[in-house]
């Protein structure tokens, strides 16, 4: 195993120091970073060039508001750049950066992503109206290191993929001690640039890590097995949805969901009077809006093979239907199948855009298994 | 402009009519509610695909001045093109009209008249309200390129290149290796006895450097394609300049042959580089060079055998050429010395040439003919299985032989590239082995030579001469060509160029436009096959005449 | 003038039996209407479904208006019972056309207000406690900030305004305002007295709610860029505000299109130019753009704010910001679908004080 840099200070400062160090030796020409709103109550991503403005940011945040691979799409997606730009998120965002640049959506030629030990966020509504309340109980986990409040989302406490991810850098947390892992080339690159000398044992930290993890793994999957009630079946999870509105705000900050325009919100979604008056009178009468589950059980299709857990979509729903928690499960059930795990490597290709001559056999086993049966039950 | 339906449902001789009411759905479609304010005609006609229905079918429509048009008939497979061609002939777009099958679906598939009438017109009531969603499509021509690439510069490729060369028709012969060329250079001579092959060969070469409609490209191998007979895109790369060409072509001869099995790599034939064992080509190079049949040690062997169908068994097929070649060399030791004791060992003897038998005749009491199930080597010794159930083992001095004919390495690469298909063995697939054997399922791609499996010189000539003919028959200079007028379009405004359509496109008729940031159809590459709608998550692509509203009206109808 | 039909039986009965009249007789087609126990609105054709609506239940799912709107034009017709502002989102939306009046018989009431989605999820809504307030014409408790605030509560254009507020639930007043209204009205009972709804008798209530309208608009300090800035810094850009407006009709938002797709020397330049970007860009420029857009027809109904996930009162902006500029052209969205939008007409003479 590699060894780390230590970083001299507490976790904000430190990570500020390094920063601006980066900006001032043209490591990088800007960060992207998040920052606190004017009203105080909330944080956006925004990206620093002058690092004078670099001591208002706040690089570990309690709450996920925008998901940074969102905020990192609409930078790279087309044209080439001139600038080399660092970003720092938690690790889930690192994820659903991969998947979106394997969906041509981010461009990361002139990105170096750094992640760090995350402590999970605050359900950010809970933080808008207190964010004093909130923000000083922030603190105090990622002071003491606590991993498994919860206080944090429901997806953030079962989340067992909280450390070292697909990031170029890494901040790991020890002691109150910062210390930077480089974990590819790029993040190799930068160590140099900065004239640091990796010297630091991560041994201790690691197994606190793996044990932190298999509590949490534990946890998910203990979860899971209640989640599984509200979502299987066509009847479970209509009931889960019942409340369901229909706005899409779950799909609008899901990060993974990049279509301009859902198939869900289009012509296909919204038929004319005659196809409405038809669907009412065949069985007395229909719900609008129309096909909510269609709508959720069509989004699970499309994204739930890249589905990275964040919880954004839970945040969002505005009656506070458990999204990313029925999703998540889901998510692990189809990305099971292909034997596939969202936003862990860019070099796994995508189950839907691969194609392999020979695949899912035990599917075509157990075609031929029910039709035995049928014809000995003729 | 207000809508007239024109309707006619065709009876088929007694196809249909005998097994429809058909006076009963003329009746129930000119009932129908949601019509009531359309103006309609319905008619019904005793053969409309005949001379006289066709004629029929032009004059109502011109006298009606529809502007749609719906048949109730047979299958589109069998006559769809038939009516779109009568259209064509009259002011009523072909692409406002639809076809609705009610023979295939509807007449034989029911035994009760009553239920086959229904169903036929909810099918017509689905397809009239298909065709108000239709919108007119224009063909578009294009010039029909008449050039040629023949990919491989040898004996095949050299003979496709000559024979379809012309004034009006260029084209370009690409060769991996510095030089011209195939395997045949290092024969000694053609059998049975028409000379020496290097110089034809050279010959050939000749006329194809001084062909002025013939451009060579050497070092130089085939980057990427796309396009249909008539239109294909090519860029070519020069392994060593790494320089690219663009080209446009009209046809794709491959002739880049096989090659051969190295017996090393078969369980049952063991032995080193220096024990005695050859393969025959090692041997035909040893009389071209130097006129004599020698052990590694220079001195001249007192026996050899003569070993067919090496690596049969691992195969699974026969190579055609092996027999032959072997009846040469024999001659050649025979010829050498007397005193050579030739055994030649054999599982099928295959001579079907002309004058095949004679030469073989002339050998058979020189050389001793085994037959055999199976045998093995271990160095210079052979372990035998005779016809006979005997076994049997023979340590000559010298081991010569037959390897089979494997295909090209390259082959699943270009076999991507030009999306034509290979066979079991892993050589070309032809269309139809006994009707259209150098065609491929790929319109404008022919395959010559032994790309598509073992075969001699004359038969590959043959083959190569057949690709010529095709081309000047099919590539004719002048002529246009229509692309295929249902293709699909992706909605700008919609993509967001995740490129999941362009990586499922099996014809590599989408493109990514760097600029935008979105994937857009190559129209006159596309075949309209709808792979790339269904893959697209926003639903932003469409194929035209196939449009979600269109077919939505249809199946709308079937779901009521 | 309009008429009166006067049904000796409480609010939700006579609505129920009215509509089930109308559909046994093949009057109508269908019905819409929120539905009991659920989080949706039904459209409803068959007699027996009838018996599980709940037409004036106090929460709104979506606002109707929008749902309306993407009925095609068809033959039949619908009896739809809605909230005043989904009725006025609906006319709004008939102007631009984005919905077909002819399908429908719109029937509507004067309107207490409803509760916000969260109290639902809550399962805090007291229907008791509700109607107990309508009927002494006062202000219900808890209900979305701008329903307290919210004037327009008894359209006069609708073809069935049903009394409520200031009524006792055992008579129910159907005002019939349209001709169609009273047609349907007939079929039903033919009782009908020349009489118009008294606009009078609501007065003390709208003075309650003038005051409420004038809190909820003096806690908006500052509609300048500053306040602004302030308060929607926070936007996480979702557009769910968007996507639940009823007059937001757009196929594709531009604002969701490629025109705002920038590419990275574009948003280099103005990194260069700034020293810092925020990203996801454009968050306040959609929101002046989404003012610019619809804010003269906004309603005021609220479902922006209730979807907010950032808890940004975007109804009470977009409701100030509204009225305020309607105020400068004298235009009431929902009014009449005959009175032109604003920005739809050009007039010679314009805004002479402008001038000076």
């Amino acid at each position: 195993m590699n060894k780390g840099i230590k970083l001299e200070g507490e976790i904000r400062k430190s990570i500020l120091d390094f920063f601006e160090k980066t900006l001032s030796n043209n490591t990088f020409d800007a960060v992207l970073m998040p920052m606190m709103v004017p009203s105080e109550d909330s944080y956006a991503w925004i990206l620093v060039k002058d690092k004078n403005l670099l001591k208002d940011a706040e690089p570990i945040v309690p709450i996920m508001p925008i998901n940074a691979a969102k905020a990192l799409k609409r930078y790279t997606r087309i044209g080439d750049g001139k600038f080399k730009i660092a970003a720092l998120m938690k690790p889930c965002e690192i994820r659903a950066t991969i998947e979106l640049v394997k969906l041509n959506q981010i461009k990361l030629d002139d990105v170096t992503l750094f992640s760090y030990d995350c402590v999970g966020a605050l359900p950010m509504q809970d933080f808008i109206a207190e964010p004093q309340k909130k923000g000083t109980l922030f603190d105090k986990l990622l002071k003491e290191q606590i991993y498994n409040s919860d206080e944090t989302k429901p997806v953030c406490q079962i989340c067992d993929k909280f450390s070292n991810c697909a990031s170029d850098l890494h901040f790991a947390f020890e002691n109150g001690n910062v210390v930077l892992i480089s974990n590819s080339e790029k993040g190799d690159k930068t160590v140099t640039k900065m004239k640091f000398s990796p010297n630091i044992d991560l041994k201790n930290w690691q197994n606190n890590i793996d044990a932190l993890a298999t509590d949490k793994k534990k946890n998910r999957a203990e979860t899971f097995e209640l989640v599984k009630k509200m979502a299987e079946g066509f009847d479970n999870l209509s009931e889960t949805f019942a409340l369901c509105i229909n706005c899409h705000n779950c799909s609008s900050v899901c990060p993974i969901c990049y279509c301009r325009k859902c198939y869900f919100d289009s012509a296909v979604a919204k038929p004319n009077s005659d196809v409405k008056m038809m669907r009412a009178k065949q069985r007395g009468g229909i719900a609008l809006p129309l096909d909510k589950i269609m709508f959720h059980t069509g989004r699970m299709a499309h994204m739930s093979l890249s589905c990275v857990s964040c919880g954004l979509c839970s945040d969002a729903c505005p009656v506070n239907i458990p999204v990313a928690q029925i999703f998540s499960y889901v998510a692990s059930q189809t990305q099971k199948t292909f034997d596939y795990v969202a936003g862990e490597n860019a070099g796994d290709a995508l189950p839907m855009k691969e194609y392999k001559l020979d695949e899912m056999g035990e599917l075509g086993e157990m075609v031929k298994k029910a039709e035995v049966q049928e014809s000995h039950n003729e | 402009m207000s809508d007239k339906i024109g309707i006619y449902v065709c009876e088929c001789g007694p196809n249909i009519a005998s097994r429809v009411h058909i006076d009963k759905i003329m009746e129930d479609l000119a009932k129908l509610e949601d019509f009531k304010d359309k103006e309609l005609v319905i008619k019904n006609h005793k053969l409309l695909c005949s001379v006289d229905g066709k004629k029929f079918l032009e004059d109502e429509i011109n006298e009606n001045g529809f502007s749609h048009l719906v048949l109730a008939a047979c299958s589109p497979r069998d006559h769809d093109t038939t009516f779109i061609n009568v259209c064509k002939k009259t002011k009523l777009n072909p692409y406002m009209y639809r076809i609705i099958n009610i023979r295939e679906q509807c007449a034989w598939v029911y035994s009760d008249k009553d239920v086959a009438t229904e169903k036929a017109v909810r099918y017509i009531h689905a397809g009239m309200n298909r065709v108000l969603y239709q919108k007119p499509l224009n063909e578009t021509e294009l010039d029909s390129n008449p050039d040629v690439l023949v990919i491989g510069g040898g004996t095949t490729g050299i003979e496709a290149a000559l024979s379809s060369a012309g004034e009006n028709r260029k084209i370009f012969l690409i060769e991996k290796e510095e030089n011209l060329g195939d395997l045949t250079s290092k024969l000694k001579e053609l059998l049975p006895r028409q000379g020496s092959n290097l110089n034809v060969l050279k010959q050939r070469i000749s006329d194809v450097q001084n062909n002025k409609n013939i451009r060579i490209f050497t070092n130089t191998e085939l980057e990427s394609i796309v396009g249909f007979l008539g239109n294909f895109e090519i860029v070519l790369k020069n392994k060593k300049s790494d320089e690219t060409t663009e080209l446009l072509v009209g046809a794709v001869v491959m002739a880049n042959g096989a090659e051969l099995q190295n017996p090393q790599e078969l369980t049952d034939f063991n032995f080193q580089n220096d024990d005695n064992v050859f393969t025959a080509q090692e041997v035909e190079e040893m009389f071209s060079q130097s006129d004599k049949l020698t052990l590694r040690n220079g001195n001249e062997p007192k026996s050899v055998a003569l070993v067919h169908c090496v690596g049969r068994k691992d195969l699974g097929y026969c190579s055609k050429i092996c027999c032959n070649y072997l009846q040469k060399i024999a001659h050649y030791i025979n010829e050498q010395s007397n005193n050579i004791e030739i055994t030649e060992f054999y599982k099928h003897l295959c001579l079907p040439n002309k004058e095949d038998q004679e030469y073989h005749q002339k050998i058979t009491d020189k050389v001793n003919f085994v037959r055999i199930t199976d045998i093995s080597l271990c160095g210079t010794e052979l372990n035998l299985t005779k016809i006979n159930g005997e076994n049997s083992t023979l340590k000559p001095d010298m081991v010569i032989l037959a390897t089979g004919i494997i295909p090209a390495k390259d082959n699943p690469k270009f076999a991507k590239m030009l999306k034509v298909d290979l066979d079991e063995r892993g050589f070309f697939n032809e269309a139809h082995l006994k009707k259209d054997p150098i065609s491929t399922n790929t319109d404008g791609v022919f395959i010559a030579g032994t790309t598509k499996g073992p075969a001699g010189i004359s038969e590959s000539i043959l083959q190569a001469q057949a690709c010529a003919g095709k081309i000047l028959t099919q590539l004719i200079p002048g002529q246009k060509i229509i692309p295929e007028v249902m293709v699909s379009e992706i909605l700008e405004a919609y993509c967001r160029g995740c490129k999941t359509c362009l990586d499922v496109c099996g014809f590599g008729a989408i493109y990514f436009d760097e600029d935008k940031g979105v994937s857009i159809v190559n129209e006159a590459i596309c075949r309209g096959c709808g792979n790339c709608v269904g893959s697209c998550p926003s639903g932003s692509i469409r194929t035209k005449y196939f449009t979600n509203p269109q077919l939505y009206q249809e199946v709308k109808e079937a779901l009521r | 003038m309009s008429k009166l039909l006067k049904i000796e039986n409480n609010f939700q009965d006579t609505i129920k039996d009215f509509l089930k009249n109308l559909l046994e007789n093949k009057k109508i087609d269908g019905v819409f209407s929120f539905r009991k126990n659920t989080s949706n609105y039904g459209l409803i054709t068959d007699v027996k479904e009838l018996e599980n609506i709940a037409p004036l239940y106090p929460l709104m799912p979506a606002n109707a208006g929008q749902l309306l709107g993407r009925f095609t034009p068809m033959k039949e017709v619908i009896a739809v019972v809605i909230h005043p502002c989904e009725f006025r989102a609906f006319i709004e939306l008939a102007k631009r056309e984005q919905g077909s009046l002819d399908n429908f018989l719109l029937i509507t009431h004067t309107c207490g207000g409803v509760y916000p989605l969260k109290v639902n999820v809550k399962n805090e809504i007291n229907e008791k406690q509700y109607w107990a307030s309508v009927e002494k014409g006062e202000i219900p408790q808890n209900i979305r900030p701008t329903c307290e605030a919210c004037e327009h509560i008894a359209p006069q254009n609708a073809d069935i305004l049903i009394s409520t507020i200031g009524e006792k639930n055992d008579v129910t007043k159907l005002y019939l305002n349209t001709k169609k209204g009273i047609k349907f009205a007939k079929y039903y009972n033919d009782n009908l007295v020349k009489k118009s709804f008294e606009k009078e008798n609501l007065k003390p209530l709208l003075e309650k709610k003038n005051i409420a309208k004038e809190k909820l608009f003096s806690a908006i300090t500052d509609t300048g860029l500053d306040g602004l800035i302030d308060i929607f810094g926070k936007c996480v850009g979702c557009h769910g505000c968007n996507a639940v407006c009823p007059i937001c009709y757009c196929t594709l938002c531009d604002f969701d299109s490629f025109n705002y797709d920038y590419n990275t020397p574009i948003l280099e330049k103005e990194l260069e130019q700034k020293g810092a970007l925020r990203l996801p860009p454009d968050t306040l420029f959609f929101q002046l753009g989404r003012l610019s857009h619809m804010s003269f027809s906004c309603v005021g109904c609220g479902q922006c704010s209730d979807v907010c996930p950032a808890n940004i009162p975007v109804a009470s902006v977009f409701k100030k910001v509204g009225e305020k500029t309607a105020e400068m052209f004298s235009f009431i969205p929902g009014k009449d679908v005959k009175e032109p939008i604003p920005v739809m007409i050009f007039k010679e003479e314009e805004f002479p004080e402008l001038g000076e």
